[in-house]
């Protein structure tokens, strides 16, 4: 492959390229450089802009951050007008049959989608938390346990040598010892290539007065145990990884010597400023000369045959900001890669109408609705320091239970009430304005109250999983375009009573911790609250977990699914589908360790396409 | 601007946030603020300001002539508790309507991080035992250890 004259001298149409590939985030970055490096010719069109290629612009990106005034996941990153991305301010508290066209998305309900991405060489694992839970077992055979869901085409163990090796490319910090646990297992010389990052100070608070207690949940009494969470961010390196070999953690794109420890910076979504957390641009940096990636190019048309059968090529529009868009222009290759995210994925298949004959695409839309508690500890914990997110509590994510509700996993979050209050910003403002009695403080005795008050403040972040429906799904609608023409997702979502008694289930948990802790509960869900609703009466507020997952689903059969657990479309044979779109189920674990893991496994395919060896 | 009002402006600001007028000063943002409120509020408001300060802080009693002569004000009042949390946050909020309504509007009232060096500046940050997030990271492994806070002045 990489020669791309006719080797019959005319007559017979040669491809552009051997593999255009949609979307430069981390599936597009990870799949350029393994087929680049195999001599394979690769086209990459990204729709945003190529912001950070180099330290001084990755740097431009965190005063941008700082001097946001919401500091939202996708402040520190330039969206360009004809590549709008969705923005978590642009979510709304939606009325019945009233579809809320506020930002990107076009939002029917009945409850608001509440995750966003980044259009963005880099894509959204920008700002991601860097949180690399595997998937527990039994995860891939939901339907088959506990009737609910569907089963993977695939088990734990044919896809376990593909986790470690993505935990080798993300740079994952983590002890086998902590992520041994329902069933997860690992080769009996298996390390992590770095060490777990340390717990915080109230991780630590919190495991020593909870390890070994229980909760009653389900009838029966849960045992409790607070774990390290596996993270793809630098900390030391293990010397006994590779059978001894050990590890060399990767630095900042353009600046190798920086960020080779996480500093503690506290601001791993939106932006890691001295990139020790894994961001795609690292491995952007190690693509080779035989990729081409051009970026501020939005594909705009899947070109089909109208029936099952090889996709014919791909229509994509270069724009500059400002400047009036060109005509579509049409590129071939033998094999064609979407690998725009789940939403972009659904939004191009079926803005273009490509053929989909069992009608999966774009449904089964999941994320992690995400509940917070929070509270205030008797004693200062250090709020404010380190890592969004250290440790959490990981074994309640499987169980028989699973037959009745969601199983959830929660976080023990570092960064006091900033997501749930905005602290300490509310914290400054309500002292100082005394709200609005007149009583304000100043002074030293403004400092002290904050030095006393925030410092105590804690939370809780709930993930639950969210069965793939049907009805929860990207669509596409000629009334809803964007600056280029082309169409906008429309999405209709809910949240079942499945996850809200999953809901139910964490409260018990978490009035049961904050009073062994002796914590003071904050919590309060309003009714004005875009993600507000109620399970057995009581109220629960959820946010978007930025876990965009389905739209088009692995599995056995194109009955059942869109792609095959190769991640190639059944009835499209050179068009692959890669990315979170493809998890069948969402489960507990946040997705982008297990995206990954596939993106190996389709690489198998992928090189027996190309007939590479 | 001469140097009177910047020391003026930093000795008020010192008594009003808590904070030593050295540590204030070492942030470098003295003079930005004071540039940010007298563009927003006007030279009478700030001179009133600086003045009913400067005698406030040489009262035998600066705090409780701080709270009459200044926070109790109407027209002073707002504009110091502006103050405080530009000092904290490094940003501005908009003056309640009220204030605008008695004592004119500017199209500078309206809320916003002054500037990224602002934002890393805040006091809030210092006054929890923390560092601003995104800025100033203490190092590998320091949110395993106990906290503490900075003593204050």
């Amino acid at each position: 492959m990489g020669d791309r004259t006719d080797p019959a001298g005319g007559g017979i149409a040669v491809a552009d390229y051997d593999v255009v590939i949609v979307g430069a985030g981390p599936v597009g970055a990870l799949l350029a450089r393994e087929l680049g490096d195999d001599g394979t010719q690769v086209l990459v069109l990204e729709a945003g802009p190529a912001a950070g290629r180099t330290w001084a612009e990755y740097q431009a990106n965190v005063e941008q951050y700082l001097g946001s005034d919401a500091k939202v996941p996708n402040s520190p990153y330039y969206t360009p007008q004809y590549a709008p991305s969705p923005n978590v301010l642009d979510i709304r508290k939606l009325k019945d049959g009233v579809p809320s066209d506020a930002g990107y998305f076009v939002q029917k309900g009945p409850l608001p989608f509440s995750s966003d991405y980044l259009r963005s060489q880099g894509g959204t694992m920008l700002h991601w938390l860097a949180t690399c839970l595997r998937m527990v077992p039994n995860d891939f055979e939901q339907q088959s346990r506990y009737g609910k869901g569907v089963d993977w085409p695939i088990s734990y163990d044919e896809l376990r040598a593909h986790y470690a090796r993505a935990e080798f490319e993300l740079g994952v910090s983590a002890n086998v010892e902590d992520q041994a646990y329902l069933g997860i297992t690992f080769p009996e010389d298996y390390v992590f290539p770095m060490v777990r990052i340390p717990p915080s100070y109230l991780d630590q608070h919190i495991a020593n007065t909870i390890n070994g207690s229980t909760v009653p949940l389900d009838g029966g009494d849960a045992k409790l145990l607070v774990s390290s969470t596996p993270q793809a961010r630098n900390s030391i390196p293990n010397p006994d990884y590779d059978g001894g070999k050990g590890y060399r953690p990767r630095g900042a794109h353009g600046a190798p010597y920086e960020g080779l420890r996480c500093e503690g910076n506290s601001s791993c979504i939106p932006i890691c400023p001295v990139q020790a957390k894994y961001n795609p641009l690292k491995t952007w940096e190690q693509v080779g000369p035989n990729v081409e990636v051009r970026t501020q190019c939005v594909v705009s048309q899947v070109l089909h045959l109208g029936k099952a059968g090889p996709v014919q090529g791909l229509e994509y529009i270069d724009y500059t900001d400002g400047a009036p868009p060109s005509k579509p222009e049409r590129v071939t290759a033998d094999l064609y890669i979407l690998a725009g995210g789940s939403i972009e994925n659904a939004k191009l298949l079926l803005g273009s109408d490509v053929p989909n004959t069992y009608d999966h695409i774009g449904r089964h839309l999941m994320d992690h609705p995400y509940v917070i508690a929070w509270a205030s500890m008797p004693e200062n914990i250090g709020a404010f320091r380190g890592p969004s997110s250290t440790s959490g509590i990981e074994i309640l994510r499987d169980g028989s239970f699973r037959s009745d509700r969601a199983a959830f996993r929660m976080e023990i979050d570092n960064w006091g009430w900033d997501f749930c209050t905005f602290a300490p910003y509310t914290d400054v403002e309500a002292a100082v304005h005394g709200n609005g009695n007149g009583k304000g403080l100043f002074g030293s005795a403004l400092r002290d109250h904050l030095a006393d008050t925030v410092p105590r403040q804690f939370r809780f972040g709930f993930l639950y999983e969210q069965l793939p429906s049907r009805g929860n799904r990207v669509e596409v609608d000629n009334r809803y375009l964007d600056a280029l023409g082309l169409p906008r997702p429309v999405i209709t979502y809910d949240v079942d009573t499945y996850t809200r008694a999953g809901m139910a289930a964490s409260r018990s948990l978490w009035e049961k911790l904050f009073a062994v802790l002796g914590a003071e509960d904050h919590t309060k869900f309003s009714r004005t609250d875009p993600g507000y609703l109620t399970h057995d009466g009581k109220p629960y507020t959820y946010h978007g977990a930025g876990h965009n997952v389905g739209t088009h689903r692995m599995g056995d059969h194109p009955e059942n699914s869109v792609v095959d657990s190769y991640q190639r479309c059944w009835e499209h044979e050179n068009l692959y589908l890669v990315g979170c779109g493809s998890l069948p189920t969402i489960a507990t674990s946040n997705p982008s360790l297990t995206m990954t893991a596939l993106i190996f496994r389709t690489l198998e395919s992928l090189r027996d396409d190309l007939g590479i060896r | 601007m001469t140097e009177a009002p910047a020391q003026s402006f930093a000795a008020l600001s010192a008594a009003l946030t808590g904070f030593r007028v050295a540590e204030l000063w070492g942030t470098g943002q003295v003079e930005p603020y004071l540039a940010a409120v007298l563009a927003t509020v006007g030279d009478d408001v700030v001179a009133r300001l600086l003045r009913e300060g400067d005698e406030a802080l040489g009262s035998p009693d600066p705090r409780q002539a701080l709270q009459e002569r200044v926070l109790d004000d109407d027209r002073l009042g707002p504009v110091a508790r502006n103050v405080i949390v530009l000092w904290y946050l490094g940003q501005w909020d908009p003056l309640p309507q009220d204030w605008r309504n008695r004592f004119g509007a500017s199209p500078l009232d309206v809320a916003g991080v002054v500037s990224p060096a602002a934002y890393r500046s805040g006091l809030v940050w210092r006054a929890i035992g923390a560092h601003p997030m995104g800025a100033e990271g203490p190092g590998y492994g320091s949110w395993a250890t106990a906290p503490t806070l900075p003593a204050a002045g």
